[in-house]
């Protein structure tokens, strides 16, 4: 029943048009780090680090994942199709998972590429720094994708809400107020790719990795369970 | 399963209302094997009451039983009913096959034969393997209709289903409807069509306003509809005269000269029809027209209400 649910929130995740989207976002900073390094400005110094974190991180990983996910079940609600799925004897529980693992499965591996390219970019690279930029961009989008899954589930207009929390609570906030960062996707990813391989990410944003992977695992978990939870309650139109 | 009293659905009391305005306000009624009709203009309330009755929607008062058991909260009941909303919600990356074989992955039918067993039960086995977004608007409802019925439950609702359907698909749908009912299982269809109700139902439920105007057989609900007066404009070439000529009429309770036009209020529309042009020539006046003047669904449904 799920792999059913899945195949189909795959198939909807993973529309041509959306695809082609989500990959011309994913180019860009592919483009500008093999700019840099052909440029000869990406070195050990951690010109790259930088560009991984403030774009990749910050800003590419967030709304790549927030178009997928806040479309599992804004699309169904817009377009009524909805019914079809609640209408059904399956578990609130197994609806979300599917939705979730749809989205995973889409962004997943389009961020984690994106995270290898451009720390691979740059010559005489550690093979440390990429596991660890492969292994927090999967951790975001994971985090990520449960946030937003139930985003579109809340509110009509969560595209305007993830870049406004993305933009306002993700990128601005967090980096000045340090207190904030315990409740932020961000300094979580960071704090696990820093926790990884320390020292060519930036330390300053980070939080420590144990505190990065439970808040990972806390954030996930609370989401997934209001999103079923509203799934449970709502009206479906 | 029915409960106590037989019913397969019980609705008590239930209304739904966002902030000040009320979609459906404190209807009740039991619904039992066979087909019930709700009838009602657009607006009226269907679609809310039917998605309160599966559900969808959470009454703001009152509750609902189906099969005996709560149908808030209950997943499981989904696999004994059978819901086909109005709005014509599809998959158009799927073929017709597809998703019907989605519903019946979801529903945990293990029979082989059961997708292509429904969409044979709506004719449609024919254009199975296109994508649904290629589909009329009649084939879109034929194969919703399929995956409503891919796991034979035991209660089927059906809001508007003769929409965008031709003639003949209609009649094909009474037959199923039919075969249904003759197999004890309770079929609830909504439709703004009394002909259509009236047509396929044993029992009628009357909703106007998001109330319960009127229930019962159709000949009640058509009594009840057909004793309210109709205003008719006449026009003839000798207005005066024609206008005291209609007042000799049985069928008549009114007549009135207004905007260089006759208006005549009658009980009797069909009389009027028959009698008005033998009027006009036995006085030596031309007829120029005869028009009802609030023949519309709503009006009929409002005279209802108001009684």
């Amino acid at each position: 029943m799920i792999s059913a649910l899945f195949l189909l929130a795959l198939r909807q995740s993973a529309s041509p048009r959306r695809l082609l989207l989500l990959g011309a976002i994913s180019l860009f900073p592919v483009g500008l780090t093999y700019l840099l390094v052909r440029l000869g400005e990406a070195d050990q110094s951690g010109t790259v680090e930088a560009g991984l974190e403030g774009l990749v991180i910050s800003l590419v990983l967030p709304l790549v994942t927030m178009v997928l996910a806040s479309g599992a079940f804004g699309n169904e609600v817009e377009d009524r199709t909805l019914s079809l799925l609640t209408t059904k004897p399956v578990p609130r529980w197994s609806l979300a998972l599917a939705k979730l693992m749809g989205t995973i499965a889409v962004a997943g591996p389009i961020m984690v590429a994106v995270s290898v390219v451009v720390t691979a970019l740059p010559p005489e690279r550690d093979g440390g720094v990429i596991l660890a930029a492969a292994v927090g961009s999967a951790v975001g989008v994971i985090v990520y994708a449960s946030v937003f899954t139930w985003a579109g589930l809340v509110t009509t207009r969560a595209l305007a809400f993830g870049l406004v929390y993305v933009l306002l609570w993700e990128a601005l906030i967090t980096t000045f107020l340090s207190g904030t960062r315990y409740l932020s996707v961000r300094s979580y990813i960071i704090g696990i790719m820093h926790g990884m391989e320390g020292s060519p990410f930036n330390g300053d944003l980070a939080i420590g990795y144990t505190t990065a992977i439970m808040g990972s695992v806390a954030v996930t978990v609370l989401f997934f369970a209001l999103a079923v939870r509203r799934l449970t309650r709502m009206d479906v139109p | 399963m029915t409960t106590g009293t037989g019913a397969t659905i019980e609705v008590h009391s239930i209304s739904k209302w966002y902030g000040n305005v009320v979609a459906v306000n404190d209807v009740s009624f039991e619904v039992y094997p066979g087909v019930t009709g709700i009838l009602g203009p657009n607006g009226a309330g269907k679609t809310t009451l039917l998605s309160m009755m599966c559900g969808l929607l959470r009454p703001s008062q009152g509750g609902v039983r189906v099969l005996g058991e709560e149908v808030i909260g209950n997943v499981g009941l989904y696999s004994r009913v059978g819901l086909m909303l109005e709005h014509d919600a599809l998959y158009p990356f799927m073929t017709g096959r597809s998703f019907v074989q989605l519903a019946a992955k979801l529903q945990g039918v293990k029979d082989p034969d059961a997708v292509d067993r429904a969409i044979d039960a709506v004719n449609l086995l024919d254009a199975a393997d296109r994508p649904t977004g290629t589909y009329s608007r009649g084939m879109r409802q034929r194969i919703r209709l399929a995956a409503t019925i891919v796991h034979d439950p035991e209660v089927l609702v059906l809001d508007e289903p003769l929409n965008g359907t031709d003639p003949r698909q209609r009649v094909e749908f009474a037959d199923f409807v039919g075969q249904m009912s003759a197999a004890g299982r309770t079929v609830l269809i909504s439709s703004h069509i009394l002909e259509e109700v009236e047509a396929l139902a044993d029992r009628i439920l009357l909703v106007v306003s998001g109330k319960l105007a009127a229930s019962g057989n159709h000949r009640a609900i058509r009594e009840k509809l057909d004793e309210r007066p109709f205003v008719v404009r006449l026009m003839a070439s000798k207005q005066r005269e024609m206008a005291a000529a209609l007042v000799g009429l049985e069928s008549v309770e009114s007549v009135r000269l207004e905007d260089g036009a006759i208006e005549v209020t009658t009980r009797n529309l069909a009389d009027l029809q028959r009698s008005a042009p033998r009027l006009a020539r036995d006085i030596g006046s031309r007829l120029y027209r005869i028009e009802p003047l609030d023949d519309s669904l709503e009006s009929v449904f409002s005279y209802v209400v108001q009684r």
